[in-house]
């Protein structure tokens, strides 16, 4: 009799390579205690969704402002590495899904073989994403090393768009289309890893048995978290490499 | 009356000697900081908002002294500036945001639903550890010198000034999570944790409006966490998305800020809502009148919060068609506004009133939120707004709703939930001084700014012309009168904790509930968990016995 | 409630509930999909039409969303309430957008109503300087 003075359920584990799943105190039932996560992780994308709309919001209000500046800077865009990108991620999204049905029929081989092959999509959506930032540098367009130089208010000219070739001259504000694509691309990279590693944590718990046809909430929501990751990108893809 | 029949199948459960209770259970400081229990992180944010609120107090009380002369006593005008950015972002990022679903949020909620817990307590923990993150960075940009742009941050001086406003961009971040997570919480509990037979209209109308401060909470706030964000972004390195000097809009940056302040507003009011229904109803020992249309309205003010933002920025340049359709839509949230007020003074209407200590500030309330939602009417109006904004009629309206609101429902609740929280009674006499002195010194610190701020004086202007000294003056005694209330009362409270009265079971003769769970609450909330059989408000079902049996 | 004990058959409770399990064949259907839907995102760029660009590039990425979102991510066979939470996102970050896009596409609109006014030339005595002053 556990200190609370009641019993708590526990789904058993469907074989000897899993392990059973104790119902936390204050949930009645296990429906109770999916549904509950589940909605409370809903709630969580939604605000995702909310956060990340607002810098969409900010593209939309700049790319009708600076429609040239927008055109051109997205020509400066490999569309090609976009769009392996893109590609990449969509298998991602497959495997994820593949890998949280396996967890769901208490699969447990398959479920770290698709979650692991979602972690190197991952790793190559980041490589390729590092060989994209690499290209903006050398062109000038985007300076890491400058990234956070003093601005010089008397010739107005911001220290990392240094753009050797000279490809914005004639926009105005040629910069502002490649700060809003660094920070999008940043933040949605920064998404990409956290992803990755929560895919990591789940491939841990599935090794030790833990998820099984009785108890897979934690592969879904974090299966959840990955298409999140993919749905954002399959609406940056086409604003900021195809639209222009 | 000598009715006794218990006819909700919980009892107000009678304690044996030493009953352990929510707060004796375990001891240690980890059994606290590492908690799951609703009530126990309720508490902790009870403190803390109680601080903040004393330090954001101390802020308001410094402006007020500094602008008795017209040439100012304190300060130098840079350092007033930052004074006053203080006090608003603490007040409301600090305390009027979290403070009522944190802590009576946090404690009652389950209680009045009947359940064990919120339905994710370890995120609940995590809620109040972010908002002790937040406090702890928004003092560390205080040691870091401070920031001076105003709690609104209006770009394009916050991307200039040079003062600590990526520290505080990043303390309001974080805070806005813990916002976040505490609605995220709240509507997964009450969707998922309702105990048997209570339907969404048995449900009290604190939940109703802690749920519909949650609604707004989850969808508002992240576009404040992306605004902060992008305004680190710009200091760090120069986006150019609100600098005009690289092309960016600083009216979109007062879009996405407003997007998200105006709903915070309700944010702010809605849980206070929810406390003045339940404090009506218990002290005129009357069931609610208009209770789906109260529901309805909290739903509905949250809603039509999201479209009326707008009527912060009438003078910054919007376009007037803009500006038409946001004033044309600021009108509509007066209604269901006006609809509570109306219900709860037909709730009191023939009720049998018990003046005590809540509903004194309940009553206060309801005078002093007529006038500031009606002044909040006045200021929604275009033509009206573009010689008010920015004077002291907007001050005086927004403390009117913020302070003599919120604040006010925020100490009522206290009052009205303190001797079930923690099973002892304050001094009833110092209680009803102390709302008094509040009430009146509120009045006579913000009556005065309608008027002078309709007359022309700007707002948080740290010099002013000589003919507003008499109002500024009248103003800062106003506030002196109105810490001395407050001093007192922080005094009776703390002082009842050691050595108040035993409560009685049910002190004030409530059913709902939050108050038929033994009193202090056992860590389960009830002893046999409950079932609804009756419809909520039903005075019917009182049982006298609990109001005459004591604690202990 | 007593200890589970699940060697009798109550696997209804013990379980998550009825689950609905996609199955591979569907999974590997909707993937097919999105990715010629990509090819189609691809090829439609190539093709200038003028102002609709835009509106064509998001109708089809909007397409491709509500294939993940109802399939991959299960909503389909969901609750309603985790439909209404996720659409409600949606539709709370389309006002942001419609009106901030309003006030933008709108603010020049409005001919001599909004326009800068010459101030008013206002006389205000400053002051004899205090020592504690500005």
């Amino acid at each position: 009799m556990s200190h609370d003075g009641h019993h708590s359920v526990v789904i058993p584990a469907p074989g000897p390579e899993f392990v059973p799943h104790t119902v936390a105190h204050h949930f009645d039932t296990p429906v109770q205690e999916f549904q509950s996560a589940k909605l409370g992780f809903w709630l969580f994308l939604a605000t995702e969704i909310l956060l990340f709309g607002g810098l969409f919001a900010a593209y939309f209000y700049y790319h009708e402002m600076y429609p040239e500046t927008f055109r051109l800077g997205g020509q400066q865009l490999d569309w090609k590495l976009g769009a392996i990108n893109t590609t990449v991620l969509l298998l991602s999204s497959w495997t994820m899904a593949m890998g949280v049905r396996s967890a769901q029929t208490s699969q447990k081989q398959k479920t770290m073989v698709f979650c692991g092959l979602t972690v190197l999509g991952a790793i190559g959506f980041m490589v390729i994403k590092f060989f994209e930032y690499k290209a903006k540098n050398e062109h000038g367009l985007v300076v890491f090393s400058e990234l956070f130089g003093q601005y010089d208010t008397a010739t107005g000219s911001l220290p990392w768009f240094k753009d050797y070739v000279g490809v914005m001259a004639g926009v105005p504000h040629g910069h502002l289309f490649f700060a809003i694509y660094l920070t999008m691309t940043a933040i949605h990279g920064l998404h990409v890893v956290i992803g990755a590693g929560l895919i990591l944590w789940i491939m841990k718990g599935t090794a030790k048995g833990r998820f099984h046809s009785g108890y897979f909430l934690p592969v879904d929501l974090v299966g959840l978290y990955w298409h999140l990751v993919d749905l954002i990108w399959i609406f940056l893809f086409p604003l900021l490499y195809l639209v222009p | 009356m000598t009715t006794n029949v218990p006819v909700i199948d919980t009892h107000s459960q009678a304690p044996a000697a030493g009953r352990a209770n929510f707060m004796n259970c375990t001891s240690g400081f980890w059994s606290w900081a590492a908690t799951l229990d609703h009530k126990r992180i309720g508490l902790m944010y009870l403190v803390g908002v109680g601080i903040a609120f004393l330090a954001g107090g101390l802020f308001a009380l410094l402006v007020r002294l500094h602008l008795w002369e017209p040439t100012g006593t304190l300060f130098e005008n840079a350092q007033y500036n930052q004074i006053f950015t203080l006090h608003g972002a603490f007040m409301v990022f600090l305390f009027v945001i979290p403070a009522i679903p944190g802590s009576l949020g946090n404690i009652i909620l389950p209680l009045m639903l009947g359940a064990k817990d919120v339905a994710l307590p370890r995120l609940n923990l995590l809620s109040f550890y972010l908002w002790l993150t937040g406090a702890v960075l928004a003092t560390l940009a205080i040691v870091l010198g401070g920031f001076d742009t105003g709690w609104t941050f209006y770009t394009p001086y916050s991307l200039y000034t040079q003062q600590a406003v990526v520290t505080i961009g990043l303390a309001i971040f974080v805070l806005g999570f813990s916002s976040i997570f505490t609605g995220l919480n709240f509507i997964v509990t009450v969707h998922k944790l309702r105990a048997p037979g209570m339907t969404w209209f048995r449900m009290p109308l604190f939940v109703w409006a802690l749920y519909a401060t949650s609604l707004l909470q989850v969808l508002a706030t992240p576009v404040l966490g992306i605004t902060v964000l992008l305004v680190a972004f710009e200091r760090l390195y120069h986006v150019g998305i609100f600098d005009p000097r690289l092309g960016g809009d600083p009216v979109l940056f007062e879009h996405f800020f407003w997007f998200y302040s105006h709903p915070a507003v309700y944010i702010m009011v809605l849980p206070a809502f929810g406390i003045i229904s339940e404090c009506v109803s218990v002290h005129s020992r009357k069931p609610l009148f208009g209770y789906k249309l109260i529901a309805f309205s909290s739903l509905a003010i949250a809603i039509i919060s999201f479209l009326v933002w707008g009527h912060h920025m009438f003078t910054s340049g919007q376009s007037t068609y803009a500006m038409f359709a946001f004033s044309f839509l600021t009108f509509f949230v007066a209604i269901p506004t006006a609809i509570k007020e109306f219900s709860w003074v037909a709730t009191i209407w023939k009720g049998s009133i018990a003046l005590n200590a809540p509903m004194l500030y309940t009553l206060a309330f309801l005078i002093i939120f007529a006038i500031g939602g009606l002044t909040g009417v006045i200021l929604g109006a275009l033509n009206v707004d573009i010689h008010l904004h920015d004077t002291y009629f907007v001050v005086a309206h927004f403390h009117y709703v913020m302070m003599g609101s919120i604040a006010l429902a925020f100490f009522a609740g206290l009052h009205h939930w303190w001797p079930k929280i923690f099973g002892v009674m304050y001094d009833e006499f110092l209680a009803k001084i102390a709302c008094i002195v509040i009430f009146v010194g509120f009045n006579t610190t913000f009556l005065p700014q309608f008027v002078m701020g309709s007359r022309g004086m700007p707002r948080r202007y740290a010099t002013y012309v000589p003919e507003y000294a008499d109002f500024h003056r009248a103003s800062t005694i106003g506030v002196i009168i109105m810490t001395s209330g407050i001093a007192l009362m922080v005094y009776y409270l703390v002082a009842s904790l050691f050595r108040g009265k035993q409560a009685m079971q049910n002190q004030w003769g409530g059913v709902t509930l939050d108050w038929l769970s033994p009193t202090p609450p056992p860590l389960e909330n009830f002893d046999t968990p409950p079932k609804v059989v009756h419809e909520v408000y039903d005075y019917s079902t009182l049982d006298y016995q609990s109001m005459r049996t004591p604690v202990r | 409630m007593s200890a589970h004990d699940h060697s009798h058959g109550d696997h209804g409770e013990l379980q998550m509930g009825h689950h609905h399990i996609s199955s591979s064949a569907m999974f590997l259907n909707v993937l097919l999909t999105l990715l010629v839907l990509t090819g189609v995102t691809v090829g439609a760029s190539r093709i200038d039409f003028g102002a609709a660009n835009m509106l064509i590039a998001m109708a089809i990425a909007s397409v491709k969303a509500s294939l993940v979102i109802a399939f991959f991510m299960h909503v389909k066979w969901d609750t309603a309430i985790n439909k209404i939470v996720f659409l409600s996102s949606f539709l709370f970050l389309s006002l942001l957008f419609l009106f901030t896009l309003a006030d933008h596409a709108t603010r020049r609109m409005d001919g001599e109503i909004n326009v800068t006014r010459t101030p008013v030339q206002f006389q205000w005595t400053q002051p004899a300087p205090q020592p504690h002053g500005n």
